[in-house]
Order: C-alpha cells, then sequence, then structure tokens
C-alpha cells in the first residue's frame, strides 16, 4: 500500500514538538507498564489471550490503517479523485466478513491448542508443518516490505515533527517502537495501539468536522469540484471502473489474509466478546476514515477556488491543509496521530515477523525453539534494525516494497486461511499450491512491473492477478486430490470448523 | 495420536465432531457457497484477462467485476456462517440485502450516463453517482450487517456450550501431551 514517500513540510514549532513529546511520554509510560506484565511466549506474542474487547478492538483499527490513512489516502483522492474511495468502502463488509470467516474458528483454535500465530493455524488445519513454513516464509517477505515502508514514513513524519532529518527520524522512531516491542511484546503493543487508535479518532473526527466547516459543508465542496472538475467526483474518479472496482476487490478479499488483523482474533480474552467485535470496529474504523474522505476532497476544492495553492505532490493535501487551515493545535494533533499509525504499524508487524522465525520456522523443520521469549525478543530487534537500515538506504524500492505486502498478504493467506479453514474439501496440497503460487505470482509479476518488463493494462494490478490466480488454484488442486481431504484433518479442528 | 484423540473427543460426547469422515459431504449450503465463490472468481479472472486484449478492456469488463464481486464476498461470508448441517438461518436475510445492494450499487454507477457537472442535483452533498457509491455500498451494509452477527451471534455463531466443549478438547489434548 502506498505511504509517506516524499518529505513533509517542516512543523518544528513549540507547539507541534510539545504534543509530539508528551505523545512519545505516554508511549513510554504504557511500555513499562506493559514489559512488568510479560512473562511467558504467550503474554509476548498473543498477550496471554486476554485482552478485552474494547481494547482489541480499539488496538484492531489502530493497525489496520497505518499512515496512509492520513497522508497517502487523502492524496490518493486529490489526485484520483473518488476512485480512491474504493480502498476503504470494503470496510463496510470486511469486519463482519472477518468475523464470520476467520474470528470464531481462529480464536477457538487458540482456546483449543494454545495456537499463538496465523501459520500455526495454517499448520493445525492442514495437519502439514511444510504449509505452516510455507505461510511463514511468506509472511516474512510481506513484512519486510510493509516494515520498510512504514519505518521510512515513521522518519518522515518524526522529521516533520521535531526537524531532526529522515534519517534521524527513522532510527528514532524505530527506537521507541523496538523499546516498546521488545519490553512489552505485543501487550505493550495492543496498549500503546489502544492510545494512538484513540488518538487517531479524536483526529480524524475533529479534521473532518473543521473542513467541512471551513468548505462550507459538503454540497458546497462538491458544487466547487463540479464546477472545474466534474470528473473527480464521478464514482470511478480519475480511473477507469474496472481499476476502481478491482481496488474494491483486492482490499475486500484480501483483508480475510491480512495477519496484522488476523492474529489478533487470538487475543481476545473471552470468544462469546466477539458478538460485538465487528460492529466497534466498524464504527472506529469509520471515524478513522473520516479524514481520509473529508481531506481529500476539501483540499481538491480549496486548491481549485484559490485559497490553497496547487501541490508541489499528492502526499502534501494533508499537510498543506494542516499548515495553512486549521489551527495549529489540531495540526499537532494529527501529526502526532500519523506518528502513532506508522509505529502501531511497525510494531505488530515486528512482532508477527519476530512469531515467524522464532515460532513457525523451526516447527517447518521439526524443531522447537527451547526459550521462545528469549529468542522472539532476539528476532524482534534484529527484523527492526534490517527494516530500518532498508528503509534508509534503498531509495525508491522502499515504495516497491511496500506496495506488494498487501497483495502477497492476500494471495497467500486468503484460500488456505480463509477457505479452507470453512470448507473441509480443502487439501493439504491445495493449500501448499494456493500459498506457492499466491508467493510466486506476486513477485514475479511485481518485480517485472517494477523493473517495466511489462505494463499492466489499466485497472489490472499484481495484486489483483495474483489473488484470482491462487483462489483458482487452491480449488483445482483441492479438487484433483479430494480424496486425501476430509480424512487430513484433526477431530478438534474439525469440530470447530463445524461450529 | 490421532486416534487417542479421536477416543477422548467421543469421551467428551462429540461424536458429531469425529462423524466417520469417508461419510462425510458438503451440506447444501456449503456447496452452493463454494459454487457461487468460484464462479465469481472466474467472472472476476476474465474480466481481468480481457484487459489484455490488444483493444483494451471490452465494456463488459466492468460488469463482471460488478457482479462477480458481490458473489466472492457473498461465497465466502455463507461459507464462514455456516454451522455445521444447520445452514445459515435467518442470516440469509442480511445477506441477501447486502449482495443485492452491493450489485446494484456499482450496477447503477455503470449504467448512468456520466453526467455530473457543475448543476448536478445533490444527494446528501454528493453527484448521483457518487452518493449511491458512498451511502449505498459503503454505508448501508454498517447498518446491517454488524447488527445481524450481533443479533445471531448466540444462536447461530457462537454459544458458551461451543466453547466450553472446545476447552475440554483442548485439556484432553494437553492431559495427553503430558
Amino acid at each position: 500500500m502506498m505511504l509517506i514517500q516524499a518529505a513533509l513540510p517542516r512543523m518544528a514549532q513549540p507547539a507541534v514538538i510539545g504534543v509530539g513529546i508528551a505523545y512519545f511520554a505516554v508511549i513510554v509510560a504504557i511500555s513499562v507498564w506493559a514489559a512488568r506484565r510479560t512473562r511467558t511466549a504467550s503474554d509476548f506474542f498473543v498477550a496471554g489471550h486476554g485482552i478485552g474487547l474494547v481494547a482489541l478492538t480499539v488496538a484492531s483499527v489502530s493497525t489496520s490503517v497505518s499512515g496512509f490513512a492520513f497522508i497517502g489516502g487523502p492524496g490518493l483522492i486529490y489526485a484520483t479523485g473518488f476512485a480512491a474511495m474504493f480502498i476503504v468502502l470494503p470496510a463496510s463488509v470486511t469486519n463482519v466478513m472477518g468475523a464470520w470467516v476467520l474470528a470464531k474458528r481462529m480464536r477457538l483454535l487458540g482456546e483449543a491448542r494454545g495456537l499463538m500465530t496465523v501459520p500455526d493455524a495454517i499448520g493445525a488445519r492442514y495437519r502439514s508443518p511444510a504449509a505452516q513454513g510455507l505461510s511463514g516464509v511468506a509472511i516474512l517477505v510481506g513484512i519486510i516490505g510493509y516494515m520498510a515502508t512504514n519505518a521510512l514514513a515513521m522518519g518522515v513524519v518524526i522529521n516533520a515533527i521535531f526537524g531532526v532529518g529522515i534519517g534521524w527520524g527513522i532510527w528514532l522512531g524505530m527506537s521507541v517502537t523496538l523499546a516498546y516491542s521488545v519490553a512489552g511484546g505485543i501487550l505493550a503493543g495492543i496498549y500503546n495501539d489502544v492510545f494512538q487508535g484513540t488518538l487517531m479518532a479524536v483526529a480524524s473526527v475533529l479534521v473532518f468536522l473543521f473542513v467541512l466547516d471551513a468548505g462550507g459543508g459538503l454540497g458546497e465542496i462538491s458544487r466547487t469540484i463540479l464546477a472545474s472538475d466534474p470528473k473527480f467526483l464521478g464514482p470511478w474518479g480519475k480511473l477507469t471502473p474496472l481499476a476502481a472496482l478491482s481496488f474494491f476487490f483486492v482490499f475486500a478479499m484480501g483483508s480475510l489474509g491480512q495477519p496484522q488483523g488476523v492474529h489478533k482474533y487470538y487475543m481476545l480474552k473471552d470468544p462469546m466478546q466477539l458478538k460485538w467485535y465487528p460492529l466497534l470496529k466498524t464504527l472506529g474504523l469509520v471515524l478513522v476514515l473520516l479524514l481520509y474522505f473529508g481531506v481529500g476532497v476539501s483540499v481538491k476544492a480549496f486548491v481549485l477556488n484559490g485559497r490553497l495553492a496547487p501541490l508541489a505532490a499528492p502526499d502534501q493535501a494533508t499537510p498543506a491543509l494542516l499548515l495553512n487551515v486549521t489551527p495549529l493545535v489540531l495540526a499537532a494533533l494529527v501529526f502526532s496521530g500519523i506518528a502513532a499509525a506508522t509505529m502501531s504499524a511497525v510494531n505488530s508487524f515486528i512482532n508477527i515477523g519476530a512469531a515467524v522465525v522464532t515460532h513457525d520456522l523451526p516447527i517447518a523443520f521439526g524443531r522447537r525453539v527451547g526459550n521462545e521469549l528469549a529468542w522472539g525478543r532476539a528476532a524482534t530487534v534484529v527484523i527492526a534494525i534490517i527494516a530500518a537500515v532498508i528503509a534508509q538506504h534503498s531509495g525508491a524500492m522502499v515504495a516497491f516494497l511496500g506496495i506488494f505486502g498487501w497483495g502477497l498478504f492476500a494471495s497467500t493467506l486468503v484460500p488456505a486461511l480463509a477457505v479452507g479453514l470453512n470448507w473441509e474439501g480443502a487439501t493439504r496440497t491445495g493449500a501448499l499450491a494456493s500459498i506457492a503460487t499466491g508467493l510466486v505470482v506476486t513477485l514475479a509479476l511485481e518485480t517485472s512491473a517494477y523493473f517495466k518488463v511489462f505494463t499492466f493494462p489499466a485497472g489490472v494490478t499484481a495484486s489483483a492477478v495474483a489473488l484470482v490466480l491462487s483462489l483458482l488454484v487452491f480449488f483445482a488442486v483441492s479438487r484433483l486430490t479430494r480424496s486425501a481431504a476430509v480424512g487430513a484433518i484433526d477431530p478438534d479442528v474439525r469440530l470447530i470448523m463445524e461450529m | 495420536m490421532s486416534t487417542t484423540v479421536d477416543e477422548h473427543v467421543r469421551g467428551l460426547h462429540l461424536e458429531h465432531a469425529v462423524a466417520a469422515p469417508e461419510a462425510y459431504s458438503e451440506t447444501r449450503t456449503k456447496r452452493v457457497a463454494r459454487v457461487a465463490l468460484i464462479i465469481a472468481t472466474c467472472a472476476i479472472a476474465v474480466a481481468y484477462g480481457s484487459a489484455f486484449l490488444p483493444a483494451g478492456a471490452p465494456a463488459w469488463a466492468p460488469w463482471l467485476l460488478a457482479l462477480g464481486i458481490p458473489g466472492a464476498l457473498g461465497g465466502i461470508m455463507v461459507l464462514g456462517a455456516s454451522r455445521g448441517r444447520g445452514g445459515i438461518g435467518r442470516l440469509a436475510w442480511p445477506f441477501a440485502f447486502v449482495i443485492i445492494t452491493l450489485a446494484a450499487g456499482f450496477s447503477v454507477a455503470l449504467a448512468l450516463p456520466a453526467s455530473e457537472s457543475a448543476s448536478s442535483d445533490l444527494w446528501l452533498g454528493l453527484p448521483l453517482r457518487a452518493a449511491v457509491i458512498l451511502y449505498g455500498v459503503g454505508l448501508l451494509p454498517i447498518v446491517v450487517l454488524p447488527v445481524a452477527y450481533a443479533l445471531t451471534f448466540d444462536t447461530q455463531t457462537l454459544t458458551a456450550a461451543d466453547v466450553e466443549r472446545v476447552r475440554q478438547l483442548g485439556n484432553a489434548r494437553k492431559e495427553l501431551a503430558q
């Protein structure tokens, strides 16, 4: 997913720095508290299966959106018009779809077997360490891209707040995130996410109300845009219908394969609390995404009516609005919210990556790590450093790495996990074939497109093609090997699948 | 190992969970959902494939996505919500509503002429086609689906007895492991 690639304007003023320091102080306090409560690998990776409903919901909203919702998203609306809404509109169905398709079964698998990771669930479903290992590899590859992109975004935002330079911003942000990730694991992550998610929601609602008021209401904003650029407010914006609908497909179906969201189902203290989880999470996402829509359309209107100068780059939409239209305190709050979003995403991915390295890959090779908590902490440090180094040194490649993360998770995990946990006819061979297809096709197509070996026609993306192919391969191979289907499911897993 | 766990499962009166695997057959609801998901995925694949034609994507290609996306999402939701041999019960109504809402919303946006202009009528602040997408596709399902999930949770999704049975099974596995 596109994040923040270009430098943002410097906002290093006393009010902004003050809010930023207050924000980091709260992060440190939460982390110290969480570190004292992290004693086992289960505490470290899944918060001991003990997180309450509201905390889990807010944390899940926080990790779902990342900095894209605050910077890249409004910029994309500014550049492509209403089409960019097709990235976030699937939120109307994805949370409840995830609850029906995955939440109950994964939470019950956690209850029955003490599972901790997404590959754990795949391994248990197919009784296959190989499938667990291969899905772990896919997650690790995707995480490297996501982490590097978010680390760069973190550096850009911290530089905008404190004026320390992007390089130092990366290492400062990564150090803070790493400190609480290593000390408090996912427990620190969750409660920092609660704080960060609340901050993001408050900032989003305030900015949305402010820009609507400043623009004279949504109707007035629309009138301004329609007078000069009516295509902007057509349903497909500046893109083709195929491209806009393709966004919807990839971001709706692909949501079922995003490990940062899916593995949170393990953490809920009481499975019966799932009842209200989709409703609360959907409402939370709507609040956080108000800024995405509000800033995107209002900046377009403000540029058209001369209130703002034309933007040098689409990513400048939110900063330009904050610097020129909103009060400084609100701008400071939003920038802390953006830093919060990127740190929240980084923490979640660090934790998932460490679990793959210390838990899933050893299992795939028939081994178990002796002290998963200690090794988990060590892996956390290594992954964070690798991501920060990549973010600092790979230039334009970082954008490329970030783009395929979502698609890679979707194409490798949706068939084997989301369909497989709900269809007894799925086979181990089908799962392995679909994961391998998703991994190879995504990497091959994204790499070819990046190096301009070929250009996709309008409306088609590597993520979409890989997702469709891996689904079809999954069904076809499972059909061909169906004689091995039901007998390969353990009784407890079968019970959970039938519930 | 598996046989031993089977015995424990039987001891916990969970026989249906280990009903002879060879006797397994897909329920009608699950079969319909799976076939819908496969057909919808094929339709989406054809739409993408058509974009590689020399003349570009034909006019019918977006229609395959407009109908394929609701079909695929509906299919996987039904697959996930099906419970044992009981199907989806009352959830059939909210599922049908959302599938129709998504398909209708996309179809209206595709079918209506591109007539947005400074003199367009606005619907809740947006021109008609954008309003249909934002409020119809983006907001209507929020009013229906999560509420339907919560209202049917105790009967259709998970009961305290389910959780207890799974906990007993988990304990049985732990005892075996020790």
